[in-house]
């Protein structure tokens, strides 16, 4: 008597299945965001600001690191899309924290070197943490004059500068707080820590 | 009442009205908010989008520094990042000992953190609020925008109902104004991409601005300064491609209590906002 449910005559889908979870499991373990809990019931895209203009959805993000398909997902540009305004996060019935999970891809994309080649946020990103390394405080003003430099748009919004000099928005000096040595050991131990892991 | 002061870089940059009158309403009130010595950057958006640790041993640091007392924020996105780190290191005991090894101290992620719309009412209260208004902002429509940091994620700032706050609108019916109720007061604004990807704030922002003019508001009540800067400083660009004028005032709420309660308009950094509020003040005869 043969039975149709054998294990053996099912599809062999080890090998990929295991390479799948691997990248669920990964962005799993380093997110928290309980993402195998999600339901497809779309209620993070519907009241997702950017769902109208991202590549994909906040509900497709979720089911593409389910199912592993990790290049298009650290590709996207929905990771340097999403504003992080947690609404996602606030509405879901099942406690999936997509707004964690995306704080994981952006740092997985970066690692990957694999990032969405239009955005320039990880280089603000970086500017702005060495910025507060160095001077403890955020100085706007050296903030984007560095940021213009590396990213070499030179031009985009200077028509704003006279207004935010004039409105004193800008401060021409920076501020320094006291303890960059023990700020600049705060730094390298978080470093040494994401290393590590 | 005193509060340990956590002010944040913004408030000494493009938001220096907002401490301005943040101060001014302290003072008047009685309020006492000294600030904490030595304060760093909360690492905002670019530490949590890119070292989770270090995301939580900045705000670690200058919560320790607080030394027990209820820390002071007028920033959402610092009040984010603060009940964030309370949160995450409250609950887990691991990531305390290793955000402990990054911060070179023990933080047992207890220190208060309240919001001053928080302090206002639930400490303060607003009955005593409408009792020290001299000057009470009749006839002026406002409504309330509280973006998304101070009320979202709920489990984690359990500031108000997330999806319909009231905070800011009881503080402003203290204070005289009529507060419209409307349907955006958490949506989006664009957040920080007014620096890297400024399409995204001027679609969101639009919205924003559109909904509330919509709604009959004369003016808008801010309580974070990235949302006031997004609605202010792009409010001339968006109507241009909108094609339609919105000419609304975006003020911090501090600053609207502050002429409430008598404060002159140059104690309140009025002169900063771009959409200048003279006419319209003028007209309701509200701080002359």
């Amino acid at each position: 008597m043969t039975n149709n449910t054998n294990s053996e005559d099912r599809p062999r889908i080890s090998v990929s299945s295991k390479r799948f979870m691997d990248f669920a499991e990964e962005v799993n373990e380093r997110s928290h965001a309980n993402l195998m809990a999600c339901l497809q019931c779309k209620k993070c895209t519907s009241g997702c600001p950017v769902a109208g203009r991202a590549d994909l959805r906040a509900h497709e993000m979720v089911r593409m690191v389910q199912l592993g398909q990790r290049a298009q997902v650290l590709q996207s540009r929905m990771i340097w899309e999403c504003t992080s305004c947690q609404t996602c996060a606030t509405r879901c019935p099942q406690g999936v924290s997509i707004a964690a999970m995306n704080d994981t891809l952006r740092m997985m994309s970066r690692e990957a070197e694999t990032t969405f080649a239009e955005t320039t946020q990880p280089v603000f990103n970086d500017i702005f943490l060495r910025s507060i390394r160095r001077r403890g405080r955020v100085y706007e003003l050296g903030l984007m004059a560095a940021y213009k430099f590396r990213t070499m748009r030179l031009l985009e919004d200077v028509d704003k500068a006279p207004t935010m000099l004039i409105k004193r928005k800008l401060k021409l000096l920076p501020k320094n707080v006291r303890g960059r040595a023990e700020r600049k050991r705060i730094f390298a131990r978080a470093r040494k820590a994401r290393e590590q892991t | 009442m005193s509060y340990a002061f956590f002010p944040g870089c913004s408030l000494e940059g493009t938001a220096w009205d907002f401490l301005k009158s943040t101060k001014a309403v302290a003072r008047k009130l009685g309020i006492k908010m000294p600030e904490i010595e030595d304060w760093i950057c909360c690492g905002s958006t670019p530490a949590h989008q890119s070292d989770p640790l270090l995301s939580l041993a900045l705000p670690a640091k200058n919560l320790l520094a607080a030394k027990g007392e209820t820390v002071a924020v007028c920033c959402a996105a610092c009040y984010s990042r603060l009940k964030t780190a309370n949160h995450e290191i409250s609950s887990d005991q691991l990531l305390r000992k290793r955000v402990a090894d990054v911060v070179g101290q023990d933080y047992d992620g207890q220190t208060p953190v309240a919001h001053f719309l928080e302090i206002l009412v639930n400490d303060f209260g607003v009955g005593k609020i409408a009792e020290a208004v001299t000057k009470p902002l009749k006839g002026l429509k406002v409504v309330s925008y509280y973006g998304c940091l101070l009320s979202r994620p709920p489990g984690v700032t359990k500031f108000d109902d997330p999806e319909n706050p009231m905070l800011m609108d009881r503080v402003l019916k203290a204070a005289g104004a009529e507060v419209i109720d409307w349907p955006h007061k958490t949506e989006c604004c664009g957040a920080g991409y007014g620096i890297t990807d400024v399409s995204i704030v001027k679609q969101l922002s639009r919205e924003i601005l559109g909904m509330a003019k919509a709604a009959g508001a004369d003016a808008i009540a801010t309580a974070c300064p990235l949302c006031q800067l997004n609605l202010d400083l792009r409010q001339g660009a968006i109507e241009e491609a909108a094609g339609e004028q919105f000419d609304l005032p975006v003020f911090y709420f501090t600053q609207l209590l502050g002429l409430a309660l008598g404060v002159e308009r140059k104690a309140l950094g009025l002169r900063s906002m771009i959409v200048s509020p003279k006419e319209l003040l003028d007209s309701r005869g509200i701080g002359l």
